[in-house]
This record gives C-alpha cells, structure tokens and sequence, in this order.
C-alpha cells in the first residue's frame, strides 16, 4: 500500500474517531435505553416530513415519591402538525378526566400510563378521542429542567403573578419528597431556567383555573421551546442527549427528530392552534371520592376532529 | 529522521482528530453568551440609571457599569428621598423591602416577612414605589386569606413613612388571579397599577387601572383585550408608557398614551416598539425617553433599549451579552 494512502487514511481515521467522540453520547442513548432517540445518527441531509403526523406528549411527576414504573401523567397534550399547511393543533387533556381505559374500566385518563407505559397512555386517547397517534414523547421533571437549561433557559410572557405557597420540593432527591416551598412568578415577558420553567408550568394552587391554567401555561413552554430549539442542528443533540440520562422516552427516531427540527421555524404563534378542553368542553364533579373532569363527548370530538382527522 | 517523521504523522493525525472534535462543537447553534454588566461598556445615556442582573444592582453613567450590591437577591430598585433607593431582597420563601444609598448601602430594613414557624407564614414584598412627595411608600404584599391557604392575590399597601403609622390595604384584587401589581403612585394621591381577571371562559385579562383613593372602586383606564399593564408615567404625568400583549404569549408591544388623570381617561395609544417580548418600560428624567428590557433575538436574554417616547424610529439598543432582570424596571434619574 503506497505510504501517502496510509497516510491519508490515517487522518481519515482520526478524524471519524474525533466525529465519533463528539457523538459519543447520542450513541450511548441509542444503545442503553428505551429513552430514545433510537439508533444511530444519520449524518446525510435530512428531508423534512411532509405528511401531516400527531403526537402524544407526555410529563409525569417522577420524583422519588413514586414507584419509577408506576407514574401518573400529569400532562398530557396531543400535537397535530401538518408541515403543508404549515399548521399546527395542541390540544391539552386534563389529567383528571374520567373516561373509559382501555381494559380497565372508568378511570382518570392519567392513570393509563401507569398500567400500560407510553402506550397504555397513546391507547386510552386513541380510544377515548378517537384519533390515531404516530409517535409519543415522555418527559420527567429532571428531563424537561435539564431540556430548557441545556437550550439556555426560555422566554415566557407571563400572563399573570402565579403564586403558590405549596409547590413540591421534589426535583432534589436529597431533600424530604413532601416538602414544599413558595413560589412567585411575577407577571410580564421574563426569561426563566428549567427550575421557574417547571414552576410556572406545574404550579395551581393560586390561580382560579387550577388545572387548565397549568395546561395553558404547559402550551405557552412547549411555544418558547420550540422557538428556542428552531435555532438547533444535529451538532447539539450530542449534548441534548448526555443531558436526559432517562430522563425522556420517545418513540420517534433520531430521523423524525432531525426532520423535525428541519420544520420548527416555520411553525410560529399564529399558525399555533391552542385547544383547552375548558367549560364546557368538561366539567368539575366527583366519581366516588375522586375529584374528576367529567368530558362531554358530543363537544369534545367534533372540536378534536377539527384538526386530528 | 524516519522515525521523526513517523511520530510526527502521527500526532499530525491525533491533532487532526482533535480538531474535528472542536469543529464539530463549533457547529452548535449560539449559546447566549452573558456578561456582567460590569464587564462591558455601552453607549452612553443622560443622567443615571439602576439595572438589575442575577440578584445585584448596578449603577450605568457615562456608558459603563458599576455593581453597588452583592448577587443576594436584589431586584426593583426605585428612587426614595434623600437621593437613597427602596429595593427588593427576595430570599427564598419572603422577600423583604429595604433603603439603600445611592452608592448600594443598606441603610434600612423596611419590612420583615420571613418566618420560621411554617413555610406558607412568610409574605412576600414586590414593587417597592414611593409617593411622589416621598411620604409613603406603596408596594405589593400577600395578605393571608383567612378561609383558603391557597388563595394568595398580592394587593397593592401603601404605607406612611411617619414612625407609628400603619400600612393600608389600597387596591383589592381579584380573587385568585395573582392580584394587583406594579403601583405608579401620582401626585394627587391616586394609583395607577396592573389587575388582572379571568373570565367564565377562564381568558386572563390584564388592564392598567386608576383607583384615587384606597379602597375606593376604580376604573380601567384600557381595554380587557389589549392585555396591558407594566405602566410607567412620564415624570409631568402627561404620558403613560404600557406593554400590551393583545392576546399573545409570545410577544408585546410598547405603547405610549396621553394621560388624563381628571376624567380617567387615555388618549389613542401609539405603538412604539411591537413583535418582542417587551417588559419594564420607564421615563426618563425629560420624559423625552422611554427606556424598557427586550432579547435582541428570540429565547434570548434581556437588554436594555431606548426608544424615543414620541416616536418608533429611534429604538436603539444599549446592550448586548447582558441577562438584565426584566421584571425590575431601569430607574433613570438625573445627575
């Protein structure tokens, strides 16, 4: 073999192992976890997604109060994006709300991920909502603070002072997992890290909407992260990545992912349709002891199948 | 020599390979970069300015910054009389008010809202605002609710400055809305701040109100679409300067208005700066000025602009690389 084709080879070689490190850590993802993004990265141009899709997204208190393969969702929001029209649907559904769960009986739709995982959850609103679901995202609490901090926190317009003298003091396993502390997020545009992020989302005590209000606010961070993510390229997912440890799960594969961020910029806050299932989409009562959101049906599905055929 | 040669190539190579590793990081998209104020220069402004960034005050004259505050906590200077500032020191669960030198000495603890009884007894104080006569001081507190420990509304106390007097409750909010905030006391003794409300359709409403005595009713001086609040007036009570969201929740706009504060009235608003996420807006000491915090991109930190209070076409950025704390408002004063 000439020397020069050695040569050349060898600086070929190192510079694949010097790729190869920098993307160490999307690979130890593929490799250790049903925490995807799956497989290995493709390297080639991407195509972005020109089909209409819809996925699930899902967050679940995981904090050490939980049993880790018994977790509620606490929310859960169904995203329809169609990149022709350049359209976009999130249609929030409460946690509380009472529906029939696939093999289960009538329950609180945030108690099919407990049961089934990812997809007792993607089944029981496929079922319930009548919609199909090609992919679904998971998140912790760890996972979405560590998400917005590694994008460098977020932009929020805050629509009114979110106060809580209760709000869980769960994210640091080292502290009691029922203790509590206050919170006072002040109103106007501001720009929050992943802790007052996860604080302004999760908080309800104070605000006379309770959950919907949560939902509202959850919608207006997905908005800011992805407008913060839209300035993303495969080159930080390595660091994405290292950064979830767990932390996230997702049935969409690192392709879906780069196509998507492919697409992100061009779905701003206009073509953003927002769906709270409010009154009198549902309503407040009781099954049994539970306190519940009773959904009327005869609304809801003509409203969802406006924009999730 | 071969073997030089050899050993050469190959940590020609192993550069080589490093290189593609740092290249490949160089390929991330721009992480905000943050500076202290302290650390960079800026154009320069007439008069004097207090900013707040991470928990520390700085002073801006003559184009450069000073920190006059450790990182503990500090954010919504305001001037007080004698030439001293009133600031808020936000420590985990309270927040409590206090007077400061110009040069950031504390030379008074105002208020003392924490506890250690049970986390839900401490209080919180916001928005510190001395009357215009420098006799009281107006600012935000969290009153208990007697028959909901969750409901917690700030409303608007002023509270004399003579020794022995009591604070008042002047503004009562809404009930579980978060409650009244962000007081501009007027030189006739009325008040105008940020309510809020929230709809049977559970839309949340933000107006900028007038109320002329405490406790008495009060009147929206904006719409409940245009979703304003953040009101600063201009130093001759002529001008009003407001951020309005019109429904967004992604972006705002900076409006000015005449304000006629006999027949509770605003004039047309004009737009000064739209499509950012604008906060905090304040005059300047000729009124001629409008200061405010807005990211010069977007998912980016808070800077500081001026724009001229009568018009759109002199918005001038003043910083860069700053993460200015956008909910305190610049305090710009003479000298």
């Amino acid at each position: 073999m000439p020397r020069t084709l050695i040569v050349v080879l060898g600086f070929l070689l190192s510079g694949l192992v010097g790729l190869g490190a920098y993307f160490l850590p999307l690979f130890q993802t593929a490799a250790t976890a049903s925490a995807v993004p799956r497989g290995l990265p493709n390297l080639n141009p991407i195509q972005p997604p020109s089909q209409p899709f819809t996925v699930l997204l899902l967050g679940s208190d995981d904090d050490s109060k939980f049993v880790p393969d018994q977790l509620n969702t606490q929310s859960m929001i169904l995203l329809r994006v169609d990149p022709a029209t350049k359209q976009a649907t999130m249609l929030s559904i409460p946690r509380d709300l009472w529906v029939q769960l696939p093999n289960q009986g009538m329950g609180k739709i945030s108690w099919a991920y407990r049961s089934g995982g990812p997809q007792g959850a993607v089944d029981a609103v496929e079922s319930t909502f009548k919609v199909h679901i090609d992919d679904y995202v998971w998140i912790g609490l760890n996972g979405l603070v560590k998400l917005i901090d590694r994008l460098g926190g977020v932009n929020l317009q805050v629509t009114n002072p979110v106060m809580d003298d209760y709000y869980p003091a769960d994210l640091n396993a080292s502290e009691d997992p029922y203790g509590y502390y206050r919170v006072a997020v002040l109103p106007g545009a501001t720009h929050m890290d992943g802790v007052h992020a996860l604080q302004y989302v999760r908080s309800r005590h104070g605000d006379v909407r309770g959950d919907f209000a949560r939902s509202e606010r959850q919608q207006q961070l997905l908005l800011a992260i992805k407008a913060e993510a839209s300035h993303l390229n495969l080159t930080d997912l390595p660091a994405l990545a290292s950064a979830f440890n767990g932390e996230i799960k997702t049935s969409m594969g690192l392709d879906r992912l780069r196509s998507l961020l492919t697409i992100a910029n061009e779905f701003n806050g206009p073509n953003v349709h927002r769906v709270v299932l409010v009154p009198p989409y549902t309503s407040e009562g009781y099954a049994g002891d539970q306190s519940v959101v009773f959904p009327d049906w005869n609304r809801i599905l003509p409203l969802v199948h406006q924009s999730f055929p | 020599m071969r073997w030089a040669i050899g050993v050469g190539l190959v940590a020609a190579m192993l550069a080589f390979g490093v290189g593609v590793y740092e290249a490949a990081g160089l390929l991330r998209a721009n992480q905000h970069t943050v500076h202290r104020p302290s650390e960079v220069s800026a154009p320069s402004l007439p008069g004097t300015m207090y900013v707040v960034q991470a928990g520390a005050i700085y002073r801006f004259q003559h184009g450069s910054f000073q920190q006059i505050t450790s990182e503990s906590g500090w954010m919504q200077p305001s001037t007080a009389p004698d030439g001293q500032l009133v600031a808020v020191r936000r420590q985990g669960n309270y927040s409590d008010l206090y007077l400061l030198s110009s040069s950031g000495k504390t030379t008074s603890q105002l208020s003392h809202n924490a506890s250690t009884r049970a986390v839900e007894d401490n209080h919180w104080a916001f928005y510190p605002r001395f009357s215009p006569d420098g006799q009281s001081l107006f600012y935000d507190f969290d009153p208990k609710d007697a028959f909901s420990s969750y409901r917690i509304d700030l409303a608007i106390f002023v509270s004399p400055m003579t020794p022995g007097s009591r604070a008042q409750e002047f503004t009562n909010p809404n009930d579980y809305t978060g409650g009244d905030v962000q007081p501009v006391p007027m030189r006739d003794g009325s008040l105008i701040y940020t309510k809020f409300s929230i709809d049977d359709s559970f839309q949340v409403h933000s107006q900028v109100w007038i109320q002329r005595r405490a406790g008495s009713e009060g009147a929206a001086l904006t719409s409940a679409d245009a979703g304003c609040g953040q009101p600063a007036v201009s130093p001759d009570e002529k001008l009003i300067a407001m951020v309005c969201t019109k429904g967004s929740s992604q972006s705002a706009e900076l409006d000015v208005a005449s304000l006629d504060t006999s027949n509770l009235t605003l004039g047309s608003p004009a737009t000064l700066v739209s499509g950012r996420m604008v906060a905090s807006p304040s005059f300047s000491p000729d009124g001629k000025t409008i200061a405010f915090l807005a990211p010069d991109s977007p998912g980016g930190h808070f800077q500081l602009w001026t724009v001229g209070s009568s018009g759109p076409a002199s918005v001038r950025q003043i910083t860069s690389d700053l993460a200015l704390d956008s909910s305190s408002a610049p305090v710009w004063i003479n000298g």
